[in-house]
């Protein structure tokens, strides 16, 4: 339901195993194995990070991403009775990436449509230490909108791949909720919400519930905090991803997960807190190996690459026509 | 989704005939003529249901009556969002407002006093809610009592709606979804009696929203149902606003016309939102004025001012007699027929205690529908049935399914802000000069 994750239809049908993501993925590779061996596309994550940067893709991309979603990565992820017409994760990721940015303004145009919907519940708060872009935002947005009725064809091949299924619970919201009871500084929170903006470029939200990630993000912003803490610009990657590859991190969950009492003073605290609650201390791990193989690959991504594997693809499958 | 209708009479006539043939051709129009290279859904409406006829339109689209097809049973009413230049070559548009949010939150709620949706189509730039299929709505059974002469609903039967309506709404504000559109129009019966709150339109989350309410959607409710908060102006509204509405529902089934039925100011070229001063009006001649002293926040309502003004020009009498709502309501038992020997029976004394809590002024003191659930009202005088027409002798009409929509499309009605005609004497005269 709307105001309870766990009766929501985000856990019931968007919420995967490694497993059956894997399965639906290369189901999908199959069914067009030629062109995916011919031109294979970069890591998934880069694609993501590609297209995440480019915040205000041309129209063009959008189709292109939304096609390329259509006809590689992603597709019939689960049966959906009674209907089936689902398909799947990545589109539902390449959506995430969209709506994170503020509300302003309708995806397709003049009826304030998508977006603003989406802030029903879709949408997490607006990021205080983001302030002033979401005016930029909305002036990327205006210009984007030249054909509303390609932009809304998209917004219509998105909500129908979605089942219009268009509330997220997000892990911002859990965020702000635990920053008074674990005592965490604005540094901290502004780390923790980069960490949660990058989640997006990865699986974690196909995988994992939001209250998981928030805590790994929580958990990553105090342990790793980096040295000088100040702007992180959306993401965490370039503060992060030196001090997690150091290794101290791995320790520190190892401490976390068996040896409560040691650690600085505010990181006792968390464990202690970590303890008492009933939060999957596993899947936190995971989540925080999966971001820090996140920061891995990010050190290997090249825009130029990615533009131009993506553009052989598009030739090839005329999908630029 | 307001399915307002009439009750039916009479055999379709030859015109109407034609007609809703035209209304079937304009759900096909856009279905069977466009072949497009770009999105095309994977489920087509047609292949899933036979449409067998016209119920309603409004601002929002049209709503038509539908059967399964092909295995896929039941009776379902299907609620289609006219794109929005009709007749031209069909462009997507960008989705509206109320169109989104009805979808994102009718996915998610499941409750037996919500209406149930059970499919979007999202098929050639239109989009397809398709919903259960209801037979009735409050203002349909409001209707049929008030002719061919009126005679009141039975209490038994107030009672249960009553309590259904209140059952779902309190599931609505416990998961933090306003109505914020609640009106007869829009609270569907079952054939079996079970009441379902429909048309989520206008609803949205209230959980910490980012930008007060008021920023989000200048006017909400229909006038006749709006809360005084809200004709006050306040920018920071809660679920009590439902509870008005609540209020007046509970009002207009005893009385069978609304109790506060006021006229609409209309927005102004600037596109300020008037006082509504009309309508606070036909609530002070009932309630009396509120006071500071009762209502501690109201001297800071932006509007508070205007209500000082209502005073100093125009002072009749009833403003000094102060609150009457307890008047109102013994004479509306007494018109109705309403008492413990009568067959009507009687909500009683328990009955105008749960009214005076609804249509408190103080929203903060205005009764929640969790705690109106535990009312006296409801725990005296054994069970309340989950099927409201049970021991009811009287049928009520079928829903009107057919034809044509012209007499239906209003933009300038009071309260026709959305949807559907709530005037109930204004559509029945419609009707029968068509007849």
């Amino acid at each position: 339901m709307a105001a309870n994750y766990w009766a929501s239809t985000q856990r019931r049908h968007w919420l995967f195993s490694r497993e059956s993501l894997a399965d639906v993925r290369e189901r999908l590779w199959e069914k067009d194995k030629v062109t995916h061996s011919q031109f294979p596309l970069p890591d998934q994550r880069l694609l993501n990070i590609y297209f995440n940067q480019r915040k205000t893709p041309p129209l063009q991309e959008i189709t292109t991403c939304l096609s390329l979603s259509r006809t590689h990565q992603i597709g019939q992820a689960h049966d959906h009775p009674p209907t089936s017409h689902c398909h799947g994760p990545s589109i539902s990721q390449a959506f995430l990436y969209k709506e994170r940015d503020p509300p302003d303004k309708s995806l397709s145009g003049p009826h304030n449509g998508l977006l603003p919907g989406l802030q029903n519940g879709r949408m997490p708060p607006t990021h205080p230490f983001r302030g002033g872009r979401s005016t930029r935002a909305l002036a990327r947005y205006e210009f984007i909108t030249p054909d509303v009725a390609k932009l809304g064809e998209c917004e219509f091949a998105l909500i129908s791949e979605m089942h219009s299924q268009l509330i997220v619970h997000h892990p911002y919201r859990t965020l702000s909720e635990l920053q008074t009871e674990l005592a965490l500084s604005s540094d901290e929170v502004a780390l923790a919400w980069s960490v949660i903006n990058d989640h997006y470029l990865t699986d974690l939200p196909l995988l994992h519930p939001p209250h998981v990630i928030a805590i790994m993000a929580i958990i990553v912003a105090v342990v790793f905090k980096p040295s000088p803490p100040g702007a992180y610009l959306g993401s965490a990657q370039s503060a992060l991803a030196g001090t997690m590859r150091e290794g101290q991190g791995m320790n520190m969950l190892a401490a976390l997960s068996d040896k409560p009492g040691s650690g600085p003073p505010k990181i006792q605290k968390l464990v202690a807190w970590l303890a008492e609650s009933e939060v999957d201390i596993k899947a936190v791990i995971e989540c925080t190996q999966e971001l820090l193989s996140l920061y891995e690959v990010w050190e290997q991504y090249s825009e130029k690459h990615c533009k131009e594997l993506i553009g052989r693809m598009v030739k090839s499958k005329n999908l630029d026509k | 989704m307001s399915l307002t209708n009439p009750p039916s009479s009479g055999s379709i006539s030859a015109r109407a005939r034609t007609s809703l043939k035209r209304n079937l051709q304009s759900f096909d129009e856009t279905i069977d003529s466009r072949r497009t290279t770009g999105y095309t859904s994977k489920v087509r409406v047609r292949d899933r249901y036979h449409i067998v006829g016209f119920i309603s339109s409004g601002t929002y689209g049209r709503v038509y009556k539908a059967i399964g097809k092909n295995g896929h049973k039941g009776e379902f009413a299907i609620k289609k969002f006219k794109p929005d230049k009709e007749g031209e070559s069909i462009q997507y548009t960008g989705l509206s407002q109320s169109a989104i949010r009805e979808m994102a939150l009718c996915t998610e709620l499941s409750h037996a006093n919500v209406v149930q949706l059970e499919e979007i189509i999202l098929e050639d730039k239109c989009i397809f809610m398709v919903f259960e299929y209801t037979e009735h709505d409050l203002l349909q059974i409001i209707h049929h009592h008030t002719q061919p002469q009126r005679h009141a609903i039975p209490a038994k039967m107030v009672r249960s709606i009553l309590f259904q309506l209140l059952n779902g709404l309190l599931y609505l504000h416990t998961n933090w979804v306003l109505h914020r559109d609640l009106k007869p129009a829009n609270i569907l019966v079952t054939s079996s009696g079970a009441v379902r709150i429909g048309d989520l339109g206008l609803a949205r989350l209230f959980y910490k929203p980012l930008n007060s309410l008021f920023t989000g959607d200048k006017v909400v409710v229909t006038i006749w149902y709006r809360a005084p908060e809200l004709l006050l102006g306040s920018r920071h509204y809660t679920p009590a606003v439902d509870m008005w509405a609540v209020g007046c529902i509970f009002a207009e089934l005893l009385s069978l016309r609304p109790i506060f039925k006021g006229e609409e100011a209309k927005m102004d070229s600037k596109k300020t939102v008037p006082f509504q001063r009309n309508q606070m009006m036909k609530i002070v001649e009932i309630l009396g004025l509120p006071r500071k002293e009762t209502w501690p926040g109201l001297a800071s309502m932006p509007e508070y001012t205007q209500l000082q003004s209502l005073v100093l020009h125009r002072q009749p009498a009833h403003f000094h007699r102060g609150p009457n709502l307890e008047g109102w309501y013994q004479s509306c038992l007494k018109n109705g027929g309403y008492s413990a020997t009568s067959s009507a029976g009687t909500p009683g004394a328990d009955g105008f205690d749960l009214i005076s809590r609804m249509l408190e002024y103080d929203p903060t003191k205005r009764i929640t529908a969790e705690e109106a659930l535990e009312h006296p009202y409801f725990t005296n005088g054994g069970s309340v049935s989950a099927n409201c027409f049970e021991g009811i002798e009287s049928k009520y009409p079928h829903r009107r399914v057919t034809q044509d929509d012209n007499d239906m499309r209003t933009g300038s009605l009071p309260g026709t802000k959305r949807s559907g005609l709530p005037d109930d004497s204004l559509l029945r005269t419609a009707k029968r000069l068509k007849e």
